[in-house]
């Protein structure tokens, strides 16, 4: 039971790191749907860097940093040139995809290094994560650092008007979003799954994207929706737990997405929109030009 | 920028003339080819040797040509179940999860008539042929139809739901044809029962008739948004769906409309892959890879720009390319994924030139050389 309960806590941790980094970016006003994309990326080059060099820093290291970098790519499309967000997320995305196949396809096969120590069961990231939440909800709601990306994806005239940079912080939030989505990959790829294989994800970028919606924007509310999805996901591997012999495995396989797409169901009814709904960021995936 | 006595300026494009639209999106393709030199490169293989090898393999080969209009038929139906919600402003990414739909009803329907016992004669494929068609049109259309209800009625993402519809689909697809579900292989594991030889698709000149269903979609698809009311709803629905609703259309009934025929269209290209193209007749273990060739209809309905009579010139191009990629890849001892790898490259070629279909880039003198100083601009 431990370990299921260890498992589920781990994948939750992967969920709310690229979930936190999607939120961040949102909450500046910027949507990036190919967080999948941001993920393979990171947990594909993160693998490769620490199989070759047999070092793990090196590995985060890289997949943060390809994060970073598609993060601002993603900037430069959305916020610079004001291209449609959706557009260059999907690219990103396809790229993730595409190429990781293609770059991943030497090193199919088990990474074949030291686990990660653990602490009390559970690996660093798991805590580094709650941590990582809370201070993203200080800074967002109780800082006046939050106050301006907030207001960034809310009304970025006013914001601009009251002397806040709105490209200045949109390219600090995308960026910061990518890292963690990077770093996500490389928890995947490095601790949670150590095996590379293409296309790993099976969608679980999707599912962070989801959750992002869930939150309600907020990181608390986020903690407990990863912890819900990952739960669900170790039970659907493992459905002796719950319904022996009910169903078929690969029928259990797909309990996660259909649960996704009931919650997103939910949040959007009318009920919904109205008990919560004034949490979505008002600019959320306009583009904004400084004149 | 200014260089000399000439000014660089970028200016807000008001309107897009065709020509100017194709010589963008050509640009965009050479442009990804060029950048894709530099996988060969780095394989060290030179790339006009391996680009000469592609094309001739993909368009001069008497085993690769077969194998492009195959996939040319597939990726076009994908295309178009990309392009039609397009047109509406709506993100199908759900094609690989409808194919799934449509290859599962086109079994079902096999599996009803006793297709996994049968030989030839037990029934006429004037009967089983165009209900497995049907089939394949309603498990693509039910997989659409439920992204297209939930953003019609609730406004729920539509990116995310057909994402989560295309994993579901995998694992169904799995359920039926692994570890006895009813689809199975009586011999083999992990693949379906093949489909029997009299029911299989009719060819013409080693062609499945598909190519004419896909050709006659085409047409209808322009005909469509071009002369016809619906046509004009699903476009004004695209441009904003607040006008379009001022404008009494409906915006629930659009994306459901629009996610049902791109996913029957979709489903289609799922019967056409496992059940007319010579040589497969089956749901292979494999089948993820066709799902995610499908993903091949999104950058083909974005460099198209949505017009569905250019998407076959350029549909025609990339099954090509990923066919003949597929071959360079054995061809010059390649790691696997290059058909993938140009996937993503032409992608974001794609996403850069985006720019340029807005904005232009002017080339003038500036302002102090113009014979006309004074009138500011």
């Amino acid at each position: 039971m431990w370990e299921f309960v260890a498992r589920s806590l781990e994948a939750s941790t992967i969920f709310l790191f690229a979930a936190l980094g999607e939120l961040i970016d949102q909450r500046s006003g910027v949507l990036n749907v190919g967080i999948e994309g941001v993920m393979l990326f990171g947990g594909t080059l993160g693998f490769i860097a620490a199989q070759s060099t047999d070092s793990y820093w090196l590995g985060f290291l890289a997949a943060i940093a390809i994060g970073g970098l598609l993060g601002l790519m993603h900037g430069f499309f959305s916020i610079t040139l004001g291209a449609d967000q959706v557009v260059s997320g999907m690219g990103i995305w396809i790229v993730g995809f595409g190429l990781t196949t293609y770059i991943g396809a030497p090193y199919t096969g088990p990474l074949g290094m030291d686990r990660i120590p653990t602490i009390f069961g559970l690996s660093p990231f798991f805590y580094i994560g709650l941590a990582l939440a809370v201070v993203s909800w200080f800074v967002l709601f109780k800082t006046s650092w939050g106050l301006r990306i907030r207001s960034v994806g809310e009304n970025p005239s006013v914001a601009q008007v009251s002397g806040i940079s709105v490209s200045r912080t949109r390219y600090l939030c995308v960026t910061i979003g990518g890292m963690l989505g990077g770093f996500a990959g490389a928890i995947y790829s490095l601790y949670y799954n150590p095996v590379w294989n293409y296309n790993f994800l099976m969608g679980w970028g999707f599912i962070a994207l989801a959750l992002v919606f869930f939150s309600m924007w907020n990181p608390l509310i986020l903690v407990g929706g990863s912890l819900l999805f990952a739960t669900l996901w170790q039970l659907s591997l493992n459905p002796q737990l719950v319904l022996p012999g009910l169903l078929s495995r690969y029928v259990w396989r797909t309990v996660p997405f259909v649960i996704t797409i009931v919650a997103l169901l939910i949040i959007s009814t009318k009920w919904f929109r109205i008990r919560w709904g004034a949490a979505k960021p008002e600019a959320l995936a306009k583009p904004y030009s400084e004149e | 920028m200014r260089i000399g006595s000439h000014e660089l300026n970028l200016e807000k494009r008001s309107t897009l003339p065709a020509w100017q639209a194709a010589t963008i999106s050509l640009l965009a393709i050479l442009f990804a080819l060029t950048i894709f030199s530099l996988i060969f490169i780095l394989a060290k293989v030179n790339p006009l040797v391996a680009y000469r090898e592609i094309f001739s393999y993909a368009f001069a080969n008497r085993f690769g040509l077969p194998l492009t209009i195959n996939r040319f038929i597939f990726l076009l139906l994908c295309t178009y179940a990309f392009i039609i919600p397009y047109k509406a402003g709506l993100w199908n990414i759900g094609m690989t999860g409808q194919l799934y739909g449509g290859v599962l009803g086109t079994f079902a329907i096999l599996f009803a008539a006793g297709g996994k016992e049968f030989d030839n004669a037990s029934l006429s494929p004037e009967i089983l042929i165009p209900l497995m068609l049907i089939a394949a049109a309603l498990g693509g259309a039910a997989l659409g139809a439920i992204a297209g209800f939930l953003k019609g009625r609730f406004d729920v993402n539509e990116i995310v739901v057909t994402m989560m519809l295309n994993s579901i689909a995998f694992w169904l697809v799995a359920q039926m044809i692994k570890e006895g579900g009813p689809f199975m292989n009586p011999g083999g594991e992990g693949q379906s029962f093949e489909v029997p030889l009299s029911v299989r698709a009719p060819l013409i000149m080693n062609i499945p008739f598909t190519i004419f269903l896909a050709l006659g979609v085409a047409v209808l698809l322009h005909f469509v948004f071009t002369k016809t009311k619906i046509g004009y709803q699903i476009r004004a629905h695209g441009h904003s769906p607040a006008a379009a609703r001022y404008a009494g259309i409906s915006t629930t009934k659009i994306p459901l409309m629009v996610f049902v025929l791109g996913g029957a269209l979709a489903g289609l290209a799922g019967y056409h892959y496992y059940a007319a193209v010579p040589g497969v007749y089956k749901i292979s273990g494999n089948y993820g890879y066709f799902g995610d060739l499908a993903f091949y209809g999104i950058i083909c309905g974005l460099i198209s720009l949505g017009d569905p009579l250019a998407a076959i010139p350029v549909t025609l191009l990339f099954a090509g390319l990923s066919i003949g990629g597929r071959n360079a890849q054995g061809a010059f001892h390649m790691s696997f994924g290059v058909d993938y790898a140009l996937l993503g490259v032409l992608m974001i070629t794609l996403v850069v030139f985006q720019f340029f279909y807005r904005y232009r880039i002017v080339w003038a003198k500036t302002e102090e050389d113009r014979l006309d100083v004074g009138v500011r601009r």
